[in-house]
């Protein structure tokens, strides 16, 4: 057998190896700041901190479950197992050398999170699970190198910015004014939790990333950055999936060692 | 003499050997006693809600919800009397004695569950004789057994038939098929996809393999029908068929396994290219200078069946894990797009089952609303685009979800599933494709 070790992302720029390594679920994350639980349970706005979570079923235990082998052999997340209710967060990306792009968020999600839906759009990405398991995924999706204060929005609703310009603080445009850069800190701080609606006390997610460093980060190819047609193993990839799935849409007995 | 050169080894749905070296051929809709089964007992079994049917005549509720007619009723005990009205509805449809016509009593007179005899569907055309019978049968034996006279008849007609033939199909009737009326299919041989996955489910009373391979028999068995299924494509289908819906070589239970206590999509999208090297159905074509290697086959046809399996997993992983059925159009986008990146050959059904996800997620999560899992078919227009690589990964998610819509599959389904499960190859179709194959084995 040949010798095979996931390779997650092809490409040989600068942007294909960061979403390589935000791909591959052996790279540790780095950690950038801490959000408290409680905040970040205010920030989804899905219960009150410290209530109890409301669920849509009894206990798996409790219900008992049909006879399927499949549901005796795969072990539910701690969510499932209690009940809870499907919630979400959702991301709001600028175009402008985040460290995601919408559709990593969905690639990298699958390769490190279990049970998460993830929906790409055009100018948001929701993550739905189980209510504590959600809780448990945010914690990263916030508080690691993939969140930037300022081009990273938390947005359930209204979510419109991602290619807009950015201010003169450099942050991604909201109208809902759900997140203000507080000049005497330099951090940028929460004043509405994700749907809109004002938080009691402001929630700072930190101090934006810097430009020159979300240049390095980034997973966004751009022509003022790393432009897509330069990684040229990537147009490739792109060019060959292309013509298989074509030539096998034709007949596939004559897709052979191509 | 066989066709295709392919044989692989059976397992039940709980991986344990069940034969081996079983020509693939063995397991097509054109050869498999089982399954052509399975395809006669859709067309020939119908359910009737009698319990429904005493209700709307009590209430004058006929033809559809709030379609009261007041002042007219008939109070007539259908349920409490269910034995004898099975007895008569039977010798009603039989065509001959010893037939293979059945009227079964269920839930203590509440519905029927009715076989229309074979004899009844060969002498016709179109696969509605199974429908059109019964409910005709039905009336003359209410109209018979309780002396309904002329001026309540149409009563009885109209709780029995619905609002039909105003209506295109039966509205607010109370007998049911698993198939639509074939002005509801999209097309030419749809009639076998237009089965919602909430139906499949209950039939195979929420065993997700079953369920998996129920829906992937007449998702393949459609393609047949309508030419998809044919000359350079017949084995495409023939290997999805086993690899995918009837677990062949123990793929699917393998990699769920695998994955089973702390696996991720993409895990699953790792063990499935793992497994498809190891099989040496792909093998590296070159490296790349940023060490990336891209992979190649010879054998497009059987790196689909591979990369089909590995997406009922997937769903079997992600939905299994969260017990939950909504998950469904995220793994089939992104297992596709991860299992591309990961060998850069294409994912199931050449992109079409991604396509299919992208859809899929729209109609089930966004804005539109649209709906949950359950009420999705092959016949449906946002997910028929697959040559029936994706539906089958519906009923899975559907079977395993824990109580997470609030339409149920129950509700969506009604009396239908229920009814259904009552018959063993539907029940259970990997059992029973699993036994007749080996029957036919030596012939092919």
């Amino acid at each position: 057998m040949v010798e095979y070790k996931p390779q997650y992302y092809p490409g040989s720029s600068k942007v294909a190896k960061n979403r390589k390594k935000y791909m591959d679920p052996s790279y540790k994350l780095r950690k950038l700041r801490t959000i408290s639980d409680d905040d970040l349970v205010k920030l989804m706005g899905h219960r009150v901190p410290g209530e109890a979570y409301k669920s849509v079923h009894p206990p798996l235990e409790e219900m008992g479950e049909p006879a399927c082998p499949i549901r005796e052999l795969v072990e539910p997340t701690p969510g499932a197992k209690a009940g809870d209710r499907i919630r979400y967060i959702q991301f709001t990306d600028s175009v402008y050398f985040t460290p995601l792009t919408p559709y990593m968020r969905a690639w990298m999600g699958h390769t490190r999170y279990r049970g998460v839906d993830i929906g790409v759009l055009s100018g948001r990405v929701p993550l739905e699970a189980r209510e504590r398991d959600l809780e448990k995924v945010a914690k990263d999706l916030v508080e690691t190198e993939i969140f930037d204060p300022a081009r990273c929005g938390i947005r359930g609703a209204t979510v419109h910015g991602h290619s807009l310009r950015l201010d003169e603080n450099g942050m991604m445009f909201d109208a809902l004014r759900r997140f203000v850069f507080d000049k005497k800190t330099g951090e940028v701080v929460y004043v509405k939790d994700q749907i809109g609606v004002p938080l009691d006390k402001p929630i700072s997610v930190g101090k934006p990333i810097k430009e020159e460093e979300l240049r390095e980060m980034t997973s966004e190819y751009r022509v003022d950055g790393v432009p897509f047609r330069e990684d040229k193993e990537m147009i490739g990839f792109v060019q060959r999936l292309h013509m298989l799935r074509t030539e096998a849409g034709f007949d596939p007995n004559k897709v052979k060692g191509i | 003499m066989a066709k295709y050169p392919d044989k692989v080894d059976l397992y039940d749905d709980r991986g344990r050997v069940f034969a081996s070296k079983v020509p693939v051929e063995a397991l097509s809709p054109l050869r498999n006693p089982a399954m052509q089964k399975i395809i006669s007992y859709v067309k020939q079994c119908v359910s009737v809600n009698l319990e429904g049917i005493e209700k709307a005549l009590a209430t004058g509720e006929i033809g559809g919800k709030w379609c009261i007619i007041r002042g007219r009723s008939l109070k007539l005990d259908l349920v409490k009397n269910a034995d004898s009205i099975a007895d008569s509805l039977k010798s009603c449809l039989q065509v001959t004695k010893d037939d293979d016509t059945e009227v079964k009593v269920l839930k203590g007179g509440k519905h029927l569950l009715v076989k229309v005899p074979a004899k009844r569907l060969n002498a016709g055309v179109e696969y509605t004789t199974g429908f059109t019978a019964t409910a005709a049968a039905l009336c003359c034996t209410i109209v018979e057994n309780f002396k309904v006279n002329l001026w309540d008849a149409d009563l009885v007609h109209a709780a029995v038939w619905g609002r039909y033939p105003q209506t295109m199909e039966p509205l607010g009737g109370n007998v049911s098929s698993l198939l639509s009326v074939p002005q509801q299919n999209e097309g030419m041989g749809y009639a076998l996809r237009n089965v919602p996955c909430a139906h499949i489910a209950l039939i195979t009373k929420k065993n997700a393999m079953n369920a998996a391979a129920l829906s992937s028999i007449l998702e393949q068995a459609a393609m047949f029908e309508m030419g998809d299924a044919i000359g350079n494509f017949e084995r495409l289908h023939l290997l999805g068929l086993a690899y995918q819906g009837l677990n062949a070589n123990n793929l699917v239970y393998d990699i769920v396994k695998e994955n089973s206590k702390t696996g991720t999509l993409g895990d699953v999208a790792v063990s499935t290219v793992k497994r498809a090297i190891a099989d040496g159905v792909i093998k590296p074509l070159e490296k790349k200078p940023s060490g990336y290697t891209a992979y190649t086959t010879n054998d497009l046809n059987k790196w689909n069946a591979y990369a089909a399996a590995g997406l009922l997993a997937g769903t079997m992983i992600t939905c299994g894990s969260a017990r939950s059925m909504q998950h469904c159009p995220s793994v089939f986008i992104y297992f596709n797009d991860l299992i591309e990146r990961e060998t850069g050959l294409p994912g199931v059904d050449f992109g079409r089952v991604a396509g299919t996800g992208v859809e899929m997620a729209f109609f089930s999560h966004s804005i539109y609303g649209g709906g949950n899992p359950a009420v999705f078919h092959g016949n449906h227009i946002v997910t028929r685009h697959s040559k029936g690589f994706t539906i089958p990964c519906v009923a899975a998610a559907v079977a395993l979800d824990a109580g997470t819509v609030i339409y149920t599959p129950e509700k969506i389904s009604g009396v239908v599933g229920e009814t259904l499960s009552e018959v063993p190859e539907l029940r259970e179709p990997l059992r029973y494709v699993n036994e007749a194959a080996v029957s036919i084995h030596g012939g092919i």
